[in-house]
């Protein structure tokens, strides 16, 4: 699904961020990743989508060399075959619900009646329905977060990437989303990567990996609940 | 994608941000809408007026082929059988055209003359059909009749006579009456005009022998400018005299008011250029505050070409909207001011017609693409920023200073600026200041780009010195804000600054002449009392009898008599005038407001006529001091020097003064049109108009004291720049627009911010004040920085666009009253708009504000 | 000759035609010379602002022609005419018509302006040309006030010139006359083979049942000519006959006249006979005269009684809806003469450019149904209704 190969990165200002980092996503895999700040969690993420490019190595999403594309191909890679869930939910302020859910499924092309059908049904899928009509000013942080969840699944991306879900939310609906989102993408047979401070958020996830300098490990499951052993990848 | 999907797409996204920012877009259309309005109802106005003098200029010599007429505003008829009968001549129709004095009556029917055409009906109507006069059906020899005059409808109507009624005229000190005898074949509507039989016209008129011009129409085939070569060949052994093509005259009409039009017309492009300017800051904070939705849009899919053609969508739609909003909103301006003021915008060019106004599409084409073109120019630049930006860093806060800052960079600015002074080095093109203009642009836009750099630099040093001062927290805040985000003040400051700067240049410019004309009256008008024997018209004229008695009227001190008339010198410009008139040689800027191009008397060559010319003979025709000229003002024409050059605000087209008894001399013309009289101590100016009246032919003499020549002058020259204050008053609402659209925009950007500043202490209060003071500054910078542009613009259009369009120079003066009045005022208005259009956003709830993430 | 019928109306023509003023020059039909004439009469009645009009004098019995002054112009009368019609024949023998005629007019203009454009008498010229093969009349006319040594009708002896139109005795009596009209252009002599024909009482010719409607009028008939046609291109020598009309008067027609028939006629046997018609509005008789001179000069003048005009023939034209009798029985005392026209179409219509409408054309003519000459015949007043 997803490949890392060998993927150094430094900063604008001349300090590394990865050296080497090689990692290896199978298909339908739920992963959270944990680090400190600063580590380089969001810029992986920015790598991955194709919104920054490694100094050297390569990223291939689903057989597809991302760090290769120009702008407009990575623009369609990330229209075509990958989620967002942000922290800051970003949801469009003047458009409605089921606008904002059915936006990617526009984007690729689909007729806008399918679209608002089907907005309508993932808005149901996150506990909203019947609200396609509101915007999202009448809605609480929860609320949207579950909007941003059904667009990023609404066209059956092959992968997830969520930076920090739950960071603006109190820790009830973080677990409500958590669970919500990983549901939903289990049943959309996506693969996720879920890049979390929150060992509870990590939790939810397949398994988990600790960036570091050095690169990418897996935790051992010591706290969580359900844990599901897996390789800790790495080549 | 496929097409519908991506407009649905981007429907969504246009109709979601206008519909929350109303305002906004509302600004950006109307002033659009202004600017566009403004140039086109201009255009229209002009175009309608223009084409409609010059269809009634062209209809006056029907369809003849060329015209022959002499520099002198009459000529001997004798050269008239020698046409007719001359070979490729078809048809010769003599034509004598009197501008007639109309006795008494209201101010505005004296200021202008009655145009009288003596045609020969034989000829002319099958040269100009549609001239001849219809008389009575139980009439018919009228029309040949001796005391019979036929008007257009306008001219009935303007006279206030019908078919039937006498029509009492003068002719120099003389009354004349003649019957008005019917109508006009077809003139056009709102022409005034008089056709009557060209015998009875030199008689009654006292012209006999005379002729203003004559019409040929050559045979088939017969090759045109070889005919005038020839012609002009043979004809001048016999006199001055200039044969013209129908083009000639319509390129005179055109020049006639060209240089006005175009200034005009140059008013409304700046107009047109500060509402650009407004829409690309409404257009650049819109993509600013929007740099999250469109980061996130970049990252959800859309690539950059989609999103730069969303941003430019979103521009031509509201730059569409506001063309075809101005376009209708120009349209019925004109119709209206056509209807109302009729064609004349207050230059005086076109008098005495009455023009309707015609939707002129390709103008409006032209318009409508200036008025979208500006918008997309403004929406380009945000929009290539904003599709340009990575999307991952625009997605975090904070960051649109920075994207504002790319439009920051002074080099462009400072290029355009020297550019701009360059250009005003260049002499006219087409006796067009267009390089004048051309500057006047580029220190606009030179000057606003320039703002954030200024802005930044000024508003840190107040900032540091300030806070050094331990100011109160409202003024510390905003200038902290103007300081550390100029780009954002900067483009509220532009609006404020490019109105600014065109009222400071215009009023400069307006009050300099004002001031200039005011002195040159005082200078031209030295003597107690003015005698004229008519307001206007050539058939006016007092003889040497009438002169001596005037001159003999006890209390008169001194009497100094005048001669003018007309000299055609080139037939594609209208006509100089020519004025005889007691100037003592060895003092002549005595009696004329003189440059400093004077040659002094004793270098004058003893045998040539001294001549003093006004500066646009000087531009028009070449006569600069000490120049050796001929003037065809007799047989052979008599060879001049040109002593020196003086200011004329009253003719733009050139005047030549010379000494009357050189003139009488030369000519034999022994009459006078007017006087200027000085009065003995102790004598009041009632008294002599009493002695006056008593002459045979007081009634026909007219009075006026310098005073009231001055008064009517100046109101002259206000009306004349009505349409000034107009654009100017225009201007000034497109400002304070942009000052309330920027700073409605970002209120709401700063939403967060005055969130945080209510969380953290800050009353409401307090944050409007912060906004007052923050618009007031911002205004009062704009101010400043536009007084120091708008004086340099005001230069150029002292300096040289006034000089190479209408040919006169001028001293500056600054009005200071009227442009520190018109700057408490824009403050003021500033400051309130500020406040007005934070309030909105000020009053959102403070915890929602802080959450919200843009 | 057709006295009033052309008589010059100079100035009229515009008239409103379909709602839009139409202006054209001279000759309007002879209907609104008449008008005109009543009209020039009422004109007193309401003075002009300052203008004196001249006074014309009246034509009166019993004053004596005197040549060649008479062949001159009579400024002092109110008009004034010569009128040429005739037959020609071109090298392949076909025939043609023409006219050509020159009227003169004075105005009722202040003769005391000086002025030179002064219009104190108009010139005005008039020529057409009947063409069988074009089935209809070629015309063109020309006005002008006297001046500049551009138009001009001088005392003397003939010699009127209008621009490049103009005719004028020679010495020798032989009259030369050039025409350059829009679509033709003749130059013709004239070469009189005759004494001229006084017409009426020694050339003074009564119009009407008032003494004072009269005019002085001689002819001259049966001049020879050659000169040449240029038309479509072509130039053609042609020779011919023609009849020359002379005649100036002051006075006016009686004001229930409505119309009127001419005609002149060179008889084959060198004959010349001249007879009209003044038709009241009723269509009858107002007035009429013949007068016919035979080759050896004896001439016989017929009184109103004794000429009588009978149409036989009638022409629709198709233009102007007139009716005109193209064929006609003119009894003078006990002869019948009789006319049939070259063609029919000979109706000279501009209401266009002028408004003029008459039929003036070539036709051979029969004494008690032998065949006996050519002449020319004229119609007018036959086009209604007029808007006046």
């Amino acid at each position: 699904m997803l490949e890392l190969r060998n993927i150094d990165k430094a900063y604008a200002s001349g300090r590394k961020v990865f050296a080497g980092l090689s990692y290896a996503l199978e298909d339908g895999a739920y992963v959270a990743i944990m680090g400190e700040s600063g580590v380089g969690k969001s810029t992986l993420l920015n790598l991955i989508a194709g919104l920054d490019a490694p100094d050297t190595g390569e990223i291939v999403v689903d057989g597809v060399a991302v760090s290769s594309l120009d702008d407009d191909a990575a623009t369609r890679l990330r229209r075509e075959k990958l989620g967002f869930v942000f922290q800051a939910f970003h949801v469009l302020p003047h458009l409605t619900l089921n606008q904002n859910v059915a936006l990617p499924l526009l984007l690729n092309g689909a007729q806008p009646g399918f679209a608002s059908e089907r907005a309508e049904q993932m808005l149901t899928a996150v506990g909203l329905r019947g609200r396609g009509a509101h915007f999202p000013r009448q809605l609480s942080g929860g609320e949207l977060q579950r909007v941003a969840i059904g667009r990023a699944l609404i066209h059956h991306p092959k992968l997830i990437l969520a930076d920090e879900p739950t960071g603006n939310l109190d820790p009830d609906t973080a677990r409500d989303i958590l669970m919500l989102m990983r549901d939903e993408i289990r049943s959309n047979g996506a693969s996720a990567i879920l890049v979390t401070h929150s060992r509870a958020a990590a939790a939810t996830a397949d398994y988990v990996l600790l960036l570091t300098k050095d690169g990418l490990h897996p935790l051992p499951a010591n706290s969580g609940d359900r844990p599901r052993a897996g390789d800790a990848g790495g080549s | 994608m496929p097409v519908g999907h991506k407009r649905t797409l981007s429907r969504w996204l246009l109709l979601g941000e206008w519909q929350a920012h109303k305002v906004q877009a509302a600004t950006a259309i109307i002033s659009i809408a202004l600017g566009v309005a403004l140039g086109y109802a201009i255009h229209l106005i002009n175009a309608a007026a223009f084409n409609e003098f010059s269809a009634a200029a062209r209809s006056l010599s029907g369809q003849s082929d060329l015209q022959v007429r002499s520099a002198q505003s009459t000529f001997d008829e004798s050269i008239y059988p020698l046409l007719a009968r001359h070979k490729g001549v078809e048809l010769a129709n003599p034509v004598l055209e009197i501008d007639a004095a109309l006795p008494g009556g209201d101010e505005e029917r004296k200021r202008a003359p009655l145009k009288i055409l003596g045609l020969d009906i034989f000829r002319a109507s099958v040269m100009a059909p549609d001239l001849i006069g219809i008389p009575a059906e139980d009439k018919l020899f009228d029309i040949l009749a001796d005391d019979a005059i036929f008007l257009s409808p306008a001219a009935m109507e303007w006279l206030e006579v019908k078919q039937g009624d006498l029509l009492q005229l003068r002719v120099g000190t003389q009354p004349i009456t003649l019957r008005v005898a019917g109508g006009l074949a077809r003139v056009r509507a709102g022409q005034r005009l008089a056709v009557m039989d060209v015998g009875a016209a030199q008689w009654r008129f006292q012209r006999l022998g005379q002729l203003s011009r004559i019409e040929l129409k050559l045979v088939r085939g017969v090759d045109r400018s070889a005919f005038k070569t020839e012609l002009g060949q043979e004809l001048a052994a016999r006199g001055h005299f200039l044969i013209s093509e129908t083009a000639d005259q319509e390129v005179r009409v055109a020049n006639m008011s060209r240089a006005y039009r175009v200034n005009l017309n140059m008013l409304a492009m700046v107009a047109l250029f500060t509402g650009a300017f407004l829409v690309f800051s409404t257009q650049a904070l819109s993509v600013v505050r929007r740099r999250h939705q469109f980061a996130l849009l970049r990252v959800l899919g859309f690539t950059r070409s989609q999103l730069l053609r969303q941003i430019l969508v979103e521009g031509s739609v509201l730059g569409a909207t506001g063309s075809i909003a101005g376009l209708m909103l120009g349209y019925l301006t004109a119709a209206v001011a056509l209807h109302y003021f009729g064609g004349d915008l207050g230059g005086g060019f076109f008098p005495g017609i009455k023009p309707s106004v015609n939707f002129d599409t390709s103008a409006a084409m032209v318009f409508f693409i200036l008025g979208l073109g500006v918008t997309l120019l403004g929406s380009a630049v945000p929009a290539w920023e904003a599709a340009n930006t990575r999307p991952a860093p625009a997605l975090k806060a904070g960051s649109e200073d920075v994207a504002l800052a790319k439009l920051a960079r002074p080099w462009p600015a400072l290029l355009c600026l020297a550019l701009g002074g360059v250009l005003t080095r260049l002499p006219p093109i087409f006796d067009l200041p267009l390089f004048g203009y051309l500057a006047v642009a580029l220190l606009l836009i030179g000057g606003i780009a320039l703002m954030p750099r200024v802005s930044a630099l000024i508003f840190s040093a107040i900032s540091v010195a300030a806070s050094r001062h331990g100011s109160a927290a409202t003024p510390v805040l905003a200038l902290a804000r103007l300081a550390n985000a100029p780009n954002q003040a900067s483009v509220a400051l532009g609006g404020v600054l490019a109105s600014f700067t065109l009222i400071v240049a215009m009023a400069i410019m307006v009050n300099s002449f004002r001031v200039s004309v005011d002195d040159w009256l005082k200078h031209v008008l030295p003597a107690d009392l003015y005698v004229r024997t008519a307001v206007s018209g050539d058939t006016r004229g007092l003889t040497p009898d009438e002169k001596n008695g005037i001159a003999a009227v006890p209390g008169i001190l001194r009497a100094d008599f005048f001669r003018s008339s007309q000299l055609m010198l080139d037939a594609g410009r209208p006509a100089v005038a020519l004025i005889a008139r007691p100037i003592d040689i060895t003092d002549p800027g005595n009696t004329l407001p003189l440059t400093s191009d004077v040659v002094p008397a004793a270098q004058l060559p003893m045998e040539a006529i001294p001549i003093w010319v006004s500066e646009a003979m000087v531009d028009l025709y070449g006569f600069t001091p000490g120049k050796r000229i001929t003037l065809p003002i007799a047989v052979p024409a008599p060879d001049f020097v040109v002593a020196g050059v003086w200011r004329d605000y009253g003719r733009q087209f050139g005047a030549i003064q010379m000494r009357l008894k050189d003139y009488q001399a030369l000519s034999g013309d022994l009459k006078v049109n007017d006087a200027a009289l000085w009065l003995e101590a102790g004598i009041t100016p009632e008294e002599v108009i009493a002695s006056l009246r008593l002459f045979p032919f007081g009634q026909a003499l007219e009075f006026a004291e310098p005073g009231q020549i001055r008064a009517l002058s100046l109101n002259i020259f206000d009306r004349s720049f009505a349409v000034t204050y107009l654009l100017e008053a225009v201007a000034i609402i497109i400002g304070l627009l942009g000052v309330a659209s920027s700073f409605s925009a970002q209120a709401l950007a700063r939403r967060k911010e005055f969130g945080a500043l209510r969380h953290i202490g800050v009353t409401q209060r307090q944050i409007l004040g912060m906004l007052a003071v923050e618009g007031a500054l911002l205004t009062s910078l704009g101010i400043m920085l536009g007084f120091g542009l708008g004086w340099c613009i005001s230069l150029i259009l002292v300096f040289i666009v006034n000089p190479q369009s209408f040919h006169w120079t001028m001293q500056l003066a600054l009005p200071w009253k009227a442009l520190i009045a018109v700057a408490i005022a824009l403050l003021l208005s500033a400051a309130l708009t500020a406040v007005a259009s934070g309030r909105h956003s000020v009053s959102g709830s403070a915890i929602r504000a802080v959450r919200e993430d843009w | 000759m057709p006295f009033y019928t052309h008589r010059p109306m100079h100035i009229g023509f515009l008239r409103h035609a379909g709602g839009t003023a139409v202006m054209g020059i001279p000759l309007r039909s002879r209907l609104i010379a008449l008008l005109l004439g009543l009209l020039v009469a009422c004109f007193a009645a309401t003075p002009p602002v300052a203008a004196s009009p001249p006074t014309f004098p009246h034509v009166r019995q019993g004053v004596p022609l005197a040549f060649p002054r008479d062949y001159g112009a009579h400024p002092g009368f109110r008009t004034e005419w010569w009128y040429v019609t005739g037959w020609l024949e071109t090298r392949d023998k076909k025939p043609l018509g023409f006219q050509i005629t020159f009227f003169r007019s004075a105005t009722d203009h202040d003769p005391s302006n000086p002025s030179r454009f002064a219009p104190r008498q108009l010139i005005i010229a008039h020529a057409a040309l009947s063409d069988p093969a074009a089935g209809k009349l070629l015309h063109d006319q020309k006005s002008a006030r006297e001046g500049f040594g551009l138009a001009y009708a001088k005392q003397g002896d003939t010699d009127v010139k209008l621009d490049d139109w103009n005719i004028l005795r020679q010495e020798d009596g032989r009259y030369q006359t050039s025409i350059t009209a829009d679509n033709f252009v003749v130059r013709f002599s004239l070469t009189p083979t005759q004494p001229p024909m006084l017409q009426g009482d020694n050339g003074f010719s009564r119009k009407g049942p008032h003494a004072v409607q009269a005019s002085y009028y001689y002819s001259e008939p049966h001049l020879r000519v050659a000169g040449t046609v240029f038309h479509n291109g072509e130039e053609k020598a042609v020779t011919g006959t023609a009849w020359l009309d002379h005649e100036w008067s002051s006075e006016y027609l009686d004001p229930d006249a409505d119309g009127w028939d001419w005609v002149g006629a060179n008889l084959d046997d060198g004959s010349a006979l001249m007879a009209f018609q003044i038709r009241g509005k009723d269509g009858t008789k107002v007035w009429a005269y013949a007068g016919l001179r035979d080759a050896n000069g004896r001439f016989t003048k017929f009184a109103p009684e004794q000429v009588n005009f009978e149409p036989q023939r009638t022409w629709r034209s198709p233009r102007t809806d007139a009716t005109y009798p193209v064929g006609i029985r003119i009894h003078v005392g006990s002869t019948v003469w009789s006319l049939s026209p070259l063609y029919d179409d000979q109706e000279l219509d501009s209401r266009q450019t002028t408004g003029a409408v008459y039929w003036e054309g070539a036709v051979t003519i029969t004494r008690d149904g032998n065949p006996a000459g050519r002449g020319y015949f004229e119609m007018t007043g036959y086009v209604k209704p007029l808007r006046l």
